[in-house]
């Protein structure tokens, strides 16, 4: 891992006494349920709390990168003026529902939700660092992004060298016994 | 410093083939002036461009548009440059910057195989080309030894002389997909203009798996390193030039070209040799646009041959999951091939391809299609991680016989400095279709030999483009039924002489560059011999 791809476990300002609020106080116990090692995670901002629960339900990270939380927040909300309300709302309603994370789109779309895009909009800022739609699509992270982060011990982000002339010729060593 | 009026070599366009060209030239004390549409750009913000991009998997996205020079783009909707006549869509993309669209190329430098000269005589389709592959070799070699080739012995193109370089390292995930694939199909190394150690002054690879859009360390060779080659032997680049008309006397010949600048001011520049060099869309398009009483039809248009039998090399594709963990995207993106389906009788009857395999990572393409499936919560990771681990594609590029219906004419629309836009007219025939069909039959075979699930072919009939433009300035010997003579020089114009892959006769299989970097490099040759090249060439050929 290269000092430019950090994973958001080693930038994820849980060390920083000044960051008081954390993720827990945002959630219910059945969604505390879903993410109970993110209960910890910082909260830089109440406003927030909301975007930062759904956020560990949908990407299921242990942490969350808290910068670049606040600059997604600051880029989702300045795009769709909605989007602070509609995560309250999508919030409030998988407490109240019990939604499964991996049922929430289903359910959403097949009750033609109006939060339906939300979900998406959520994870696409977070697992490609994307925010906006079609020539008014903005890029907020690549290295950080979480697409990156999740496959960092095997895999650099194109443009980022890889090693030494050849080294791609080694067996790649990834963790876990997932991969093969 | 205003910029010079006339030059004994006036050269358009900046890409691979004219700059070469160009240098060739210079260095041979001929006063060269390159004049390019586009701007100068800088390597270290095209990287920073792509990282910032919203659109990663468009390579045109970090290049600048320049409203002066306007290049086709489509994402994220097209901005209507190349006009499209149909029937097939032909969404070509290319680069008007100094340098051209070898910026943003995979660095394919294959030969192509001898009967690929051949496929009329050898299987009734086609043309044949004005020279055999023993008449290019020595201009392969040339070429290889300038670009800095690196590649194995085993791609099925014969050479007299070795590679400049080893083959580059193939990545771990190819060298498996190889030993799963031996009993069946060979896989090769790429020939390709990619260092495997420190050449010409550059380092060698390192991987960054993004030679598309952008080598950000300069291990492969691109345009603008012929570029600078050419201005370090004396040639002259004016940027932001882009050359509307050419003039010719009485006589026929060429004597000035005229250029707008980015505020419309026009300028003229003399000379006494013109090589077009201005791509395969735009080189057409300046001849039509140059149309005058005594060529109404346009220049070096006598055949009525400028802009027709448009061709490219359409690709079909099969995505798949392999049964173990392959990482595609360590290394360069574009590194082996199955080249065993590029030539045999059946061409006869259907397209030959190459079979290429992609190294590219796969961990966009996989999280873009997770969040469209709505897979959230813990199981997303597991299965991006999966999936960018198995993923692996392999596509055709499938051969195209000239068609003079396929074409590129002048639209009547007009880009923003009142330029009529290139307009494509573009279909593809039984011929190719019959070669992905059969293609089609490898793709299930590779896909079981790797153990395959989740098979996702392209749709039958629906084909990518490579962005290999050729066919539209066709050489050949009969000035009734070709634009250029064996030499690439103009049938019709004495003096003006033509660079690229239009000139190529046929597309073949094989990407288009270094063939048309070796003919560039043979045509300078023809218009300026030194006695010992032109030696060396006639021994060459007459060793064949």
């Amino acid at each position: 891992m290269t000092d430019d791809c950090r994973s958001p476990d080693e930038d994820s300002g849980l060390a920083n006494p000044a960051r008081r609020r954390v993720l827990a106080g945002f959630l219910t116990a059945y969604t505390a349920s879903l993410v109970p090692w993110a209960l910890a995670q910082p909260v830089a901002r109440p406003e927030h709390g909301a975007f930062m629960a759904l956020s560990a339900i949908l990407v299921g990270r242990r942490s969350l990168d808290s910068g670049l939380a606040a600059r997604l927040y600051d880029a989702l909300t300045t795009t769709y003026p909605h989007f602070a309300a509609d995560a309250k709302a999508l919030l409030a309603q998988v407490n109240q529902q019990h939604i499964d994370p991996a049922q929430l789109q289903q359910v959403l779309d097949a009750s033609h939700s109006p939060l339906a895009p939300l979900p998406r909009r959520i994870m696409r800022a977070w697992c490609l660092g994307l925010v906006g739609e079609g020539e008014a699509t903005h890029c907020i992270a690549y290295e950080n992004a979480l697409d990156a982060v999740m496959v960092a011990e095997v895999l650099k982000p194109p443009t980022y060298a890889y090693g030494q002339y050849g080294s791609w010729a080694n067996p790649p060593v990834a963790k876990g016994a997932n991969e093969s | 410093m205003s910029a010079p009026t006339s030059a004994e070599v006036v050269v358009i366009g900046s890409g691979i083939c004219g700059s070469l060209a160009a240098w060739k030239l210079a260095t041979r004390g001929v006063p060269v002036l390159i004049l390019e549409a586009g701007p100068r750009i800088d390597r270290g913000r095209i990287v920073a461009a792509f990282r910032n991009s919203p659109r990663k998997s468009d390579w045109m996205s970090p290049y600048p548009f320049s409203p002066w020079a306007p290049q086709p783009q489509y994402e994220p909707k097209s901005n209507g440059y190349l006009v499209q006549a149909g029937p097939y869509p032909y969404p070509a993309e290319y680069i008007r910057v100094v340098g051209g669209t070898t910026w943003h190329w995979a660095a394919l430098a294959w030969r192509l195989l001898p009967n690929d000269l051949r496929i009329e005589s050898l299987y009734g389709v086609g043309v044949d080309w004005p020279m055999t592959y023993g008449e290019l070799d020595p201009w392969y070699q040339e070429a290889e030894e300038i670009l800095g080739v690196a590649g194995a012995p085993d791609t099925g193109s014969p050479r007299k002389q070795p590679f400049p370089m080893q083959p580059v390292a193939d990545p771990w995930a190819m060298l498996r997909i190889r030993e799963r694939l031996a009993p069946v199909y060979p896989v090769v190394s790429n020939t390709v203009a990619r260092n495997s150690r420190s050449y010409g002054g550059r380092p060698a690879c390192v991987g960054n798996n993004s030679c598309q859009p952008i080598c950000p360390v300069n291990a492969q060779y691109l345009g603008i390193n012929a570029v600078e080659a050419a201005e370090a032997a004396g040639a002259t680049v004016v940027p932001n030039a882009v050359v509307y008309r050419i003039e010719h006397d009485g006589s026929g010949s060429i004597v000035a070209v005229h250029y707008y600048d980015p505020g419309r001011i026009s300028h003229r520049i003399t000379g006494r040799q013109f090589i077009l060099a201005a791509n395969g869309i735009e080189s057409p398009k300046l001849l039509l646009l140059s149309a005058s009483g005594k060529f109404p039809k346009g220049l070096a248009n006598s055949s009525g041959m400028v802009g027709r039998n448009l061709m490219d090399h359409p690709s079909s594709s099969l995505t798949f999951y392999a049964d173990e963990a392959l990482w595609l995207g360590r290394g360069p993106q574009s590194p082996n091939s199955i080249n065993t389906l590029r030539d045999g009788a059946f061409r006869s009857r259907h397209a030959a391809y190459r079979l290429d395999f992609t190294n590219i990572s796969q961990v966009l393409s996989v999280t873009q299609a997770l969040i469209m499936e709505g897979v959230y919560g813990t199981e997303l990771e597991r299965q991006l991680r999966w999936r960018a681990a198995h993923q692996m594609s392999v596509k055709t590029l499938l051969e195209v016989l000239p068609d003079p219906a396929n074409r590129v004419t002048l639209s009547s629309e007009k880009d923003a400095l009142g330029i009529p836009k290139p307009q494509a007219h573009y279909s593809i025939d039984d011929y190719t279709r019959r070669g992905a069909d059969a293609a089609s039959a490898d793709f299930a075979k590779i896909a079981q030999l790797l153990g395959g699930s989740g098979l996702r072919y392209s749709p039958r009939g629906q084909f990518a483009n490579n962005q290999h433009i050729t066919g539209t300035l066709a050489m050949g010997d009969d000035p009734g039924r070709f634009v250029t003579d064996r030499f690439g020089r103009a049938h019709d114009h004495e003096n003006l002489f033509m660079c690229g892959t239009g000139v190529m006769p046929t597309s073949a299989t094989m990407n288009s560059t270094l063939t048309a970097v070796a003919l560039a490099l043979r045509t300078a040759d023809h218009m300026l011999p030194l006695p010992s090249a032109a030696m060396s060439a006639a021994t060459a050929a007459a060793r064949e």
